[in-house]
């Protein structure tokens, strides 16, 4: 397998992983967001006042601003309390110890500390934020404090004299404004309002040490490395928070880098037009700009203080020499306005103007108010689908961006040093009472390595990483005999085709697969003659159809993938001509594809040992389509025999905003169905991985999600019911342990487990080091156990966690997440890239979307 | 720019008087404007309240030092602080020239060497909140010491007060606020004094029933006298003014003055400071000019790929297929003179799978053009940014025929 097959195999392609980089530095890929520019990202205000509550309630910055706020951190889920097994104890006991180091900071805070929240209001009301913030700032007697300001809710540590203070102050315009500051809440270090308020005094450090915040992450303009040729720079940064961990407080930083792209909108529109037709021009260049998020220099119209615009629409009837109104009611023209305003001329009179929709801030049904911005004047940001699609400029962002164990403790170690020695950033640091502390080491312990079991065979691999080697003439579990079959070629690629038919079949009998002589057809090299030949000769009976396709223009894999997932429900292989064409490499291609083959018939290739006996594995994932926006594809793959290799698969596509599931109930009775009618009886145990939850989603998954299934797995039966278990699993965090040998620094030994510190004190969560980096650092997966009636040993969990690991067919290897996710995510992709449509439901007893 | 809408209340005999834009901002656009006309390269704003006018000045192109000075500073600094330093795409797209910004917390009446040598100074609303011992030193201070290229000096104009509901002063920080005749009278002495020319001028039309008023705003324009009258301003090295005392011709020169300047009197503290990135910086020069170099090759091959492709279907030939044909292209403005001169330069050719733009030939692009001026600059940057991308004998940009010529996978 190559490049890209291996990326899909073990990492999500969604993410910006650039081919054979198992693990590159985590990379900002997305358009940013627009930027929050204020200490607080919300600006809306609640208007109640506040009682004075001991303890700890929902953090306000939370609440405010209706649906725009999230808490991205999940501070206020509890799960753990629910888990009486593990209440007291999470950790697991199995395996080897070994010392890690983290990406962790201590955070020290005096014993006594206190955060002390007040309400201000003012008389007359001020409505700019800005206006309340300078006067209330402008006091003596809160000058040389430290504090937390959004307008209204005011955070000091040291307590006020007064329970109410009034203070009055004279605005510009002469008038006396009478400020009232009442204590509302007294908070301990350990609540979460604290933890927002850390984090707040974080980001105005690192601006502080030159920073610039996009999206929620801060990155060095000072140092950036640039890729002329791909017109990109990229700026190192770092990703931070602050924390409550196991038992203290602590800073996280990951180094992460932002693509910035040298190119304006009117440079892309001109090279769009030099490769487009004319009359095609407009609507290709709409399809690629609308929904980009572009970067301006200047303020854009009416003026509003942002600096980062999303594209809504492009007016292709206003040309910069036409005129608009300004606020003030008269008219001037686009190249005047610039002109006299930022001193600019612009060079292309034709161009059209982009605009904007600005979020209004309150909730009111105004008009939403549109910005209009100049082509020329804009910034691209983000990378389009072309270009994360294009191999050499991943290739040299990876290139640039993957950073080695050590190389990434250079950088932290560097940020700690900044922090520590910058007059401005230790002086914030010191007002509030914080001092920032060493780099945390911990304990994490590598489990034992699996066996895997082959027909006749058991082979304990010398790498777990890659068993390619260790299986070669070894028979696969079962797989069924290929009889009647179909390969679609082009006339050109008959030869290379019968000689890659000729080696299928020798590795198909040699790994247990029998391979029978197929029919051969030919076709055009066009994606739409090989589309009727298709529609031509697929019937029912045919069990396979492969294609070798002349190139990989998406057209040819996507109608075939289309009608033959949907339409005419057979399973199908697709194959490269070029793939066949390399040299030397016939029998190690042919060896995977007739693995492919052979699942895509509901064949099992490996298993591992598995204590458990009755248990169903359950893997979700959700994916945005590609194709309609707003449409989401949840992906449901579930184990229908004890020794999990066989697999039940459903996909859906639903109408929502979130990543949220809507139709588990149902999958969960179908896959309990298919158990029933394999094993005679329901699993003893079910244990669900569930995939691709974003921040802040946690809630919604333990109110939404895990309800529907519990009633599924309660219905299925009357007496005794199937215990659920529900994990969530992040491959995207944080946090990064590394391990240190020969005075230098490596990724940690595949299965290492870290379930102490680096945890969080009210879940029941742990890391899990499964898949292999063999160049840049290694990301660990993180599970999170939300749900569970198991009530297995946090050891056991920990262990069948990697076993699962270990049952991804389309990879000779362990993978960074358990296989029933990998397959959910496979499935989930293939619908949203190339289908769009829910596959037919006689296929679903097949591994047909590897 | 300075129209102003009367609106006529429902309450009788009172004439409520509403300026669009709004005053402040007429003023600022006044600034802009005389920034506009005499580009000057030094600029501060004594009183800059909350750094609006600077936040204005930073985009032109002719600025390169912008100070503010103020009493009150801190207070409105955490959040303009943004607006004055450099953004994001400030850092993509650098300005031509450097540009630094410094703000000092200090006094307008107290000397500071930090502003000698400046082009223009701007005290837009600051001379009637003065009392009058300070009043008394400002014109020594700004005209005497300072003594900058031009002084822009803006007051409430007392004769218009009549026009508003209230008859008071306009803020209750003022101190006074004088008539036309009071201003002029101030201003033409103090001109005379440290050999300057004034004219004057406002902001705030009055209404057509009250034109004897004047500008709600009176303005004062200062401009130095100079030996030669026709340079008064940006024809002299700046900051060297100290040194050249001789310049202030009719002014009895007092040595202990001299002296001081010299001593380097800093009396100010600083809050704030600011430099944006420029193409005079060498690694924003290096790769701004490597961007637009390997945009301009890639564009050439598009054309040159395309004109190729023609002459193989062997389309009947156009005018596309000519030189200027693989010159122009939509996006690029040429005049025919700058056609002409890359027509007449080397031309980009191919070899086997690799195309190649010679130096010589980018050198006449505008964009490139722009950034260095020969051919031998434009060499040692590539050579340093990019040297991959130069062919072996440094004579040429060199980059794949067929860009998308990579493998693919199976399915």
């Amino acid at each position: 397998m190559s490049g890209r097959a291996r990326v899909r195999a073990r990492g999500r392609a969604r993410s910006p992983s650039p081919a054979d980089a198992p693990s590159p530095t985590s990379v900002d890929i997305s358009a940013s967001e627009a930027s929050s520019t204020g200490d607080f990202a919300g600006t809306s205000r609640i208007s109640q006042t506040h009682g004075v509550s001991p303890g700890d309630a929902r953090c306000p910055f939370i609440q405010r601003g209706g649906k725009g706020r999230r808490d991205f951190m999940d501070l206020d889920v509890c799960t753990r309390e629910k888990l009486a097994h593990v209440r007291d104890c999470k950790t697991g006991s199995s395996g080897v110890p070994v010392k890690l180091v983290t990406n962790l900071f201590n955070l020290d805070l005096p014993q006594d500390w206190q955060l002390y929240q007040y309400h201000v209001t003012y008389v007359p009301d001020l409505e700019s934020r800005r206006l309340r913030i300078a006067l209330l700032y402008s006091h003596r007697e809160l000058s040389n404090k430290a504090k937390a300001f959004d307008g209204v809710i005011l955070f000091l540590t040291q307590k006020l004299e007064e329970k109410v203070t009034e203070l009055s102050s004279e605005t510009h315009r002469g008038g006396t404004v009478k400020m009232t500051i009442t204590l509302t809440r007294e908070l301990p270090a350990s609540s979460s309002v604290c933890i927002q308020v850390f984090n707040i005094i974080f980001r105005k450090i690192l601006k502080k040490l030159a920073m610039y915040q996009i999206g929620r992450n801060f990155y060095k303009p000072s140092e950036p490395v640039e890729i002329p040729q791909h017109k990109l720079s990229l700026w190192p940064g770092f990703a931070i928070s602050v924390s409550r961990f196991e038992s203290r407080l602590l800073f996280t930083a990951d180094v992460s880098y932002k693509i910035l792209r040298n190119e304006t909108v009117l440079e892309f529109m001109t090279d769009l037009r030099q490769e487009t037709t004319m009359s095609c021009f407009t609507q290709t260049c709409e399809k690629r700009l609308l929904g980009l998020i572009v970067l301006t220099r200047f303020l854009a119209f009416p003026r509003y203080n942002n600096k980062t615009y999303r594209i809504d629409d492009i007016d292709w009837s206003v040309k910069p020499t036409h005129t608009f109104q300004k606020q003030d009611g008269t008219e001037i023209t686009y190249v005047d306005y610039y002109k006299q305003q930022y001193d600019i001329t612009l060079s292309d009179l034709n161009q059209p103007v982009l605009v904007s929709l600005l979020k209004t801030k309150r909730n009111d049904n105004t008009e939403p108010r549109v910005a209009h911005l100049i082509p020329e004047l804009c910034f691209l940001t983000g990378l389009t689908c072309q270009a994360t699609s294009d191999f050499r400029l991943m290739k040299a962002v990876a290139e640039e961006t993957r950073l080695s164990p050590l190389g990434r403790q250079q950088r932290l170690a560097r940020l700690a040093d900044d922090i520590q020695r910058n007059k401005d950033a230790r002086f914030e640091l010191e007002t509030w009472g914080l001092h920032f502390g060493c780099q945390v080491s911990l304990t994490g312990r590598v489990l034992p390595s699996e066996k895997i079991l082959m027909q006749d065979h058991i082979c304990q691999p010398a790498s777990a990483a890659d068993w390619s080697k260790d299986m070669r003439n070894c028979k696969i579990l079962s797989a069924q005999s290929l009889n009647k079959w179909l390969i679609l070629c082009s006339n050109r690629a008959e030869y290379v085709t019968e000689n890659f038919l000729h080696c299928l079949r020798r590795v198909g009998s040699c790994m247990g697969f029998n391979v029978d002589y197929p029919k051969i057809i030919k076709a055009q090299e066009n994606p739409a003659a090989f589309f009727s030949a298709v529609q031509k000769h697929v019937d029912p009976d045919v069990q396979l159809v492969m294609c070798i396709l002349p190139s990989n223009q998406k057209n040819y894999y996507d109608t075939i993938k289309n009608y033959l997932n949907s339409f005419c429900p057979v399973p199908s292989q697709c194959v490269l001509t070029r793939t066949l064409n390399k040299q030397g490499m016939m029998m190690s291609v042919a060896t995977k594809i007739a693995m492919q083959m052979a699942c895509k018939l509901g064949g099992e290739l490996w298993a591992v040992e598995i204590p458990l006996k009755s248990l169903m594995v359950v893997g979700i994932d959700a994916y945005k389509d590609e194709v309609s926006k707003g449409m989401v594809v949840v992906g449901f793959v579930a184990s229908i025999n004890p020794g999990i290799t066989r697999w039940f698969s459903r996909c859906i596509l639903q109408r929502t905003a979130t990543d949220v599931a809507d139709c588990l109930k149902v999958f969960m009775t179908g896959a309990l169905n298919k158990w029933y009618k394999h094993n005679h009886g329901l699993p003893a145990r079910i244990i669900v991985y569930r995939n691709g939850v974003g921040d802040g989603q946690l809630k919604t998954l333990i109110e939404y999600e895990v309800p529907q299934l519990l009633s599924s797995v309660t219905e299925a039966s009357a007496n005794t019911s199937s215990k659920l278990s529900v994990i969530v699993v992040r491959k995207k965090c944080t946090l990064r342990f590394c391990m240190e040998m020969n005075r230098s620094l490596q990724n940690p030994p595949l299965g290492t487990v870290v379930d102490s510190e680096a945890t969080r004190p009210d879940w029941y969560d742990f890391y899990l080091i499964s898949q292999a980096a063999c160049r840049g650092t290694v990301n660990p997966t993180y599970y999170n156990v939300i749900y569970d009636d198991n009530g297995l040993k946090p050891d056991h969990m920990q262990r069948l966690t990697f076993k699962l690991c270990h049952l991804y067919y389309n990879w000779p290897g362990l993978i960074s997440i358990p296989a029933p996710c990998q397959y959910a995510h496979k499935l989930t992709f293939l619908v949203a890239q190339s289908i769009h449509k829910e596959p037919s439901l006689e296929l679903a007893n097949s591994l047909f979307y590897l | 720019r300075n129209l102003i809408l009367f609106q006529r209340s429902t309450v009788p005999r009172k004439n409520v008087i509403e300026f669009r834009p709004p005053l402040y901002k007429q003023r600022y656009f006044f600034v802009k404007d005389i920034v506009n006309q005499y580009k000057p390269k030094k600029v501060a704003d004594l009183g800059c309240g909350n750094a609006t006018l600077l936040c204005m000045l930073k985009f032109h192109s002719c600025v390169q030092e912008l100070v503010g000075v103020d009493l009150l500073m801190d207070r409105l600094l955490d959040w303009n602080s943004d607006k004055l330093s450099p953004s994001i795409g400030d850092h993509l797209g650098p300005r031509d020239l450097d540009l630094s910004i410094v703000l000092y917390r200090g006094s307008a009446v107290e000397k500071d060497s930090r502003l000698l040598g400046f082009d223009l100074i701007t005290c837009i609303e600051l001379i009637e909140h003065l009392d009058s011992e300070d009043l008394a030193k400002f014109p020594e201070v700004v005209f005497g010491y300072f003594s900058p290229g031009m002084v822009v000096i803006s007051t409430p104009n007392s004769d218009f007060n009549p026009l508003f509901p209230a008859s008071t002063f306009r803020n209750s920080d003022h101190k006074f606020e004088w008539n036309q005749t009071q201003f002029q009278h101030w201003a033409s002495n103090v001109a005379k004094l440290y050999s300057y020319t004034v004219e004057f001028t406002g902001v705030g039309v009055p209404p057509p029933w009250a034109k004897h008023v004047g500008y709600c705003t009176q303005i004062g324009i200062f401009k130095k006298k100079q030996p030669d009258p026709g340079s008064w301003i940006l024809a002299k090295p700046t900051g060297s003014r100290v040194s050249e005392p001789e310049e202030h011709a009719y002014q009895v020169i007092d040595p202990r003055k001299i002296l001081h300047a010299h001593k380097w009197c800093q009396s100010w503290s600083t809050v704030f400071t600011a430099s944006f990135p420029s193409l005079q910086q060498k690694h924003f020069l290096l790769f701004v000019l490597c961007t637009e170099v390997l945009k301009e090759v890639e564009a050439i091959r598009q054309k040159y790929v395309w004109i190729m492709k023609r002459k193989e279907s062997s389309e009947p030939e156009s005018e596309e297929d000519t030189d200027s044909g693989l010159v122009r292209r939509p996006g690029l403005f040429l005049t025919d003179a700058q056609v002409a001169q890359i027509e007449k330069s080397p031309k980009p050719y191919s070899v086997g799978k690799r195309f190649y733009v010679p130096l010589k030939r980018l050198i006449g692009y505008p964009k490139v053009n722009r950034l260095v001026a020969d051919v031998s600059t434009l060499r040692t940057l590539l050579a340093e940014g990019i040297p991959m991308r130069l062919n072996r004998a440094h004579t040429s940009v060199q980059i794949d025929l067929d860009p998308y010529d990579y493998p693919h996978d199976y399915r």
